[in-house]
């Protein structure tokens, strides 16, 4: 440690009063970052002014500032999300047990903003497969969480993107079980909205040639949440 | 230090380990007092609220980052505030630049010098304020509870901003020789 030059020192003391004009302030954060004495010389300033504050008065302020802070350290409020999320739920038909584990799995946040969260309930006919997909078009990454009976020996399930009147797009194979993350490529994050997506069954790894070939099992229309 | 100052301690403690109703016990406890910091710096009341959010996010991210030894938990969220609303304050009146905020904030080493700080707290700026010609420590005292600018302080004493800003250096020397090492 040494001693910081009485410059330093009447420097430290601005930035902590704040009287520094925007420029030098910046100057002086970077320095606190890099300079140990002058960051211990701040400190102390701090310390010592502190007790300036006791003259301002305490002011309630007004319930939204509190609701403004939960949003956005816990990423939604989480009453108010789960009631809109419960009253989709229970307007939206076949809704599936897998899409429910789904957006469980997405844990935190919950629901982000509204308006940002795309989703696709998969169904087969028989009932014997499932799959829900969640894409978020904000960080343009979709969750999908597979159910129900798994595909053949040596084949898998394929997800595919269709948009309007283009062929189908591979997503990706999906995992046989459990979840998965996928990222969303930044030309389709346009497309998606109002896509459909679908699952073939392919031979494992994949329809060989990009396109689909095997037996379509499911499909769902991309819902916004 | 006061019993509210250990309730303060303790609770910026457990919200270091992301424990939500000690956030809101902080808030309830302190949130009043960082709004009127926030309000009085800023001047403007939907500003001091949108502000006020930012510091309880930044507590939120950084209370692992408070050490006990170096300040009473009452200075550190004091020092949050003010440190946030000044950015924003220079930020407006250096022309709409951006703040550019110290997104971690720094976290020290506790010493025994940092700790004697502590103890010494609320004692001696009093007596060495008292001990400033009553101009100065005035001048002292409104940048610091009324975030003004040179500009602002120049104007109000009608001496030129250079002097303005002579004065204020020269004004903080002496109070840190007055408060001596610790």
């Amino acid at each position: 440690m040494r001693d910081l030059p009485p410059d330093d020192i009447a420097l430290a003391g601005e930035y902590v009063l704040g009287t520094l004009p925007l420029n030098e302030r910046q100057a002086a954060a970077r320095r606190i970052a890099i300079d140990a004495d002058f960051a211990r010389e701040v400190a102390r300033w701090e310390a010592h002014l502190d007790p300036l504050a006791a003259e301002v008065t305490p002011v309630s302020p007004p319930r939204r500032v509190w609701e403004g802070i939960e949003t956005r350290a816990y990423g939604a409020p989480p009453a108010r999300a789960a009631s809109g999320l419960w009253r989709w739920l229970a307007g939206a038909s076949a809704v599936s047990a897998v899409f429910l584990g789904a957006i469980l799995w997405l844990g935190e946040p919950l629901m982000p903003a509204q308006g940002q969260m795309w989703v696709s309930d998969m169904v087969s006919d028989d009932g014997a497969v499932r799959l829900a997909a969640l894409y978020n078009e904000k960080t343009g990454e979709m969750r999908v969480s597979m159910g129900g009976k798994a595909p053949a020996q040596g084949r898998d399930f394929e997800l595919w993107l269709i948009a309007g009147e283009d062929p189908p797009v591979s997503l990706g194979v999906m995992p046989r079980r459990g979840q998965a993350a996928m990222p969303i490529p930044a030309d389709l994050r346009d497309v998606i909205a109002n896509a459909t997506l679908a699952i073939t069954e392919e031979p494992r790894g994949g329809a060989p040639e990009g396109v689909a070939t095997g037996p379509l099992v499911a499909k769902a229309e991309l819902r916004r949440i | 230090m006061s019993a509210q100052g250990e309730d303060l301690g303790a609770l910026l403690a457990r919200v270091a380990l992301k424990e939500r109703a000690a956030f809101s016990a902080l808030y309830s406890a302190h949130g009043a007092k960082l709004f009127g910091i926030c309000l009085r710096l800023l001047q403007d009341r939907t500003e001091a609220e949108d502000a006020l959010q930012d510091v309880f996010v930044k507590i939120w991210m950084n209370a692992d980052r408070y050490v006990p030894e170096v300040a009473s938990p009452a200075a550190w969220l004091n020092t949050v505030a003010r440190n946030l609303c000044i950015d924003r304050l220079r930020a407006r009146k250096g022309g709409g630049v951006e703040a550019e905020v110290l997104e971690a904030l720094p976290s020290l080493e506790p010493t025994p010098e940092a700790e004697a700080i502590r103890a010494s707290e609320g004692r001696r700026i009093d007596d060495c304020m008292g001990k400033l010609e009553g101009v100065r420590a005035e001048a002292v005292r409104r940048a610091y509870v009324e975030g003004e600018s040179y500009l602002e302080l120049a104007e109000r004493f009608e001496v030129p901003l250079n002097t303005m800003r002579s004065w204020l250096r020269r004004s903080l020397i002496s109070l840190r020789e007055c408060l001596g090492d610790a």
